[in-house]
């Protein structure tokens, strides 16, 4: 049997917990905690830790889903937890004052990831607030010369997260057979 | 049945929503009115949909109540067992009209010599049984789209044809009344199985010219409008179409799912107009309008205008690569969309290497390549004296592909 990962990252609150819960096979180990401080005022609870959550697969095989604590800008942690990763699911909340600068903070950081995997981004919150768009995003994308999936994406949703799952894996190996989507 | 000042009326039986809006916007846009679609019961015509569950069934209780109603049968298959003028779908303009023509004629006879035509009646009047003339003008219509190619005349491609005909205002039907998603299920992908593209007859009949279309026109007003900074407003048979630029997005009436049905008809540049519009004008959505992203929009327009095909210009060899990913999430996923995508974001590769590496039928790749190509989501690799690009190799499989696998096949179960 052996373990394969997808890292989940983004700022507070991009729904990274809520993506891992809506397409893992039990409720994800959370250590949420009452947000304090700089967090309180955006949401209720978030993440400390880390979220983790699994999906088995056939043949004994299992996929294991991280999620980075939100509120951890920079983790030295993020290097250990990516090493053996498969791809990286980017998380952003449209309706962050410069959701911009946060892709680019979590490209840069995960940038080594990315160049050994591959990326997928859902922009979360789209429903509460619709600027900038999608095409925005990738205008900014191309400007670094960028051609990345990105979705508009509910975390609450299963199809949408799991959508951009198969986004990743296609990204990784466009000769996957497709199972009729 | 007064023939000049009130309209025919016709009962649209076994029909789903959008074929009856489309009869109605037929009616409307084409016939001037002169036809109505009423209730069964008030009808002088009917129109029967065989290819509906329990359509024979309907059709034997139409015939058992309304035995002189002449009726109109319309079905995708040959059968013309019954005594009724009949169309094959895909339903061409042409056809229709002179299916009704036929009918109305046939009411016309059945009135003089059956005067209580529209009273419900157990009784069978053998001389007024329709004979199962199928109309002739319509036989040369009858073709399946996809096999016509017109590689004479540049203007003419498959599937899109003008009409001469005076009565319906210069436009040919040919969008077929099926539902949407049946139009992806409906290609029949064996067709280009052995395509060859050097060959300019067999190109032809994979290739359309979107100028003259809704989705070339709309294309052009929507790039008008980014280019610009300004709102546009389009206008043709279809009711008004408003672009906002600003957030991409299109005002139409609410009823806007009709207009994908226009998707199989041509309009003249002269009866078309695109107008920039003073940033001053209100566009505001009106009671009976409603306001739709226009991405997704064009999107499925242009999907639905290609039924399999690609455009005029289309090269066949040269490396396609993607420059935008569609927002999946948000716009019909095409057959083999993702893979597609990905492949051509890896690495560019030509609409041929595309379908033999993917083993996927070569016009999914044209159905994909037509609807990203018509909001500039990829674009064809040329060198510098603009011949195709060399192809690479394609990707080497991933060392994790069975995993990836078991992991596509989990998302798909639950
Ligand atoms: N309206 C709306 N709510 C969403 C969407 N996606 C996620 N949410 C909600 O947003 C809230 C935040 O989601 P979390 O999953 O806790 O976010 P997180 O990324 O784990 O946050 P941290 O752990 O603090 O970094 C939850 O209440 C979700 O239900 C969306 O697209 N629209
Ligand atoms: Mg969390």
């Amino acid at each position: 049997m052996t373990n394969y990962k997808i890292i989940f990252t983004g700022p507070v609150g991009a729904g990274k917990t809520t993506a891992i819960s809506s397409i893992c096979d039990r409720p994800p180990l959370s250590t949420d905690k009452i947000a304090s401080d700089m967090t309180r005022d955006v949401k209720k609870t978030t993440t400390v830790a880390c979220d983790y959550g699994t999906v088995r697969l056939s043949g004994g095989d299992c996929l294991h889903l991280y999620g980075t604590p939100g509120q951890e800008r920079f983790d030295f942690m993020w290097d250990i937890l990516t090493s053996g990763g498969i791809g990286l699911v980017l998380l952003l909340d449209n309706t962050r004052a410069n959701p911009f600068q946060d892709m680019d903070f979590f490209l840069e950081q995960f940038q080594d990831f990315i160049n050994q995997t591959q990326i997928a981004i859902g922009v979360t919150q789209m429903d509460r607030k619709s600027v900038p768009c999608i095409d925005d995003y990738h205008n900014h994308l191309s400007k670094q010369g960028l051609t990345i999936p990105i979705f508009d994406v509910d975390a609450r949703k299963r199809q949408d997260v799991s959508l951009l799952i198969k986004a990743l894996l296609f990204s990784l190996d466009p000769g996957l057979i497709e199972n009729n989507d | 049945m007064d023939n000049h000042t009130s309209p025919v009326k016709i009962a649209a039986l076994g029909m789903e929503q959008r074929t009856y809006s489309t009869l109605q916007l037929f009616f409307h846009e084409h016939c001037k009115d002169s036809y109505v679609l009423v209730e069964e019961n008030s009808a002088d015509i009917s129109i029967i949909d065989m290819d509906g569950f329990q359509a024979r069934r309907m059709l034997e209780e139409h015939k058992k109540h309304y035995p002189n109603q002449p009726s109109i049968l319309i079905s995708l298959s040959h059968d013309k067992a019954h005594d009724a003028v009949y169309i094959r779908k895909p339903i061409m303009l042409e056809a229709l009209s002179s299916a009704l023509l036929k009918a109305k004629e046939r009411l016309q006879q059945s009135t003089i010599k059956a005067p209580t035509l529209k009273t419900p009646t157990v009784e069978t009047t053998p001389q007024l049984q329709m004979t199962a003339t199928p109309p002739e003008t319509a036989a040369p219509l009858l073709r399946n789209n996809n096999n016509v190619a017109h590689n004479h005349d540049s203007h003419k491609t498959a599937g899109q044809e003008k009409s001469s005909s005076k009565h319906f205002n210069q436009y040919r039907y040919s969008a077929n009344f099926l539902t949407e998603d049946a139009d992806l299920e409906q290609i029949n992908t064996k067709l280009a199985e052995n395509f060859n593209p050097d060959n300019p007859i067999q190109t032809a009949k994979f290739q359309y010219q979107p100028e003259q279309t809704l989705q070339g026109y709309f294309q052009q007003a929507y790039f008008t409008a980014l280019q610009t900074q300004q709102n546009v407003l389009l206008k043709g048979v279809w009711r008004p179409i408003t672009i906002l630029h600003k957030s991409k997005q299109l005002r139409v009436e609410k009823n806007f799912r009709h207009l994908y049905a226009l998707s199989g008809m041509l309009f003249d540049k002269s009866d078309v107009s695109i107008t920039i519009l003073d940033n001053s004008v209100d566009c505001e959505p009106r009671l009976h309008e409603t306001v739709l992203p226009a991405e997704p929009f064009l999107w499925k327009l242009a999907m639905r205008t290609s039924r399999g095909r690609v455009p005029a210009d289309t090269n066949f060899t040269a490396p396609i690569k993607l420059i935008r990913w569609p927002n999946f999430t948000r716009t019909i996923i095409t057959p083999h969309a993702l893979r597609i995508a990905a492949l051509w974001a890896k690495q560019p590769t030509s609409l041929m290497d595309t379908a033999s590496y993917l083993s996927v039928p070569l016009q999914h790749v044209f159905i994909f390549y037509t609807a990203a190509v018509s909001l500039n989501f990829v674009t064809p690799v040329m060198t510098e004296k603009n011949h195709a690009a060399a192809a690479l190799p394609p990707a080497n499989r991933h060392r994790y592909r069975k995993i990836f696998q078991n992991l596509l096949e989990r998302l798909r179960n639950n």
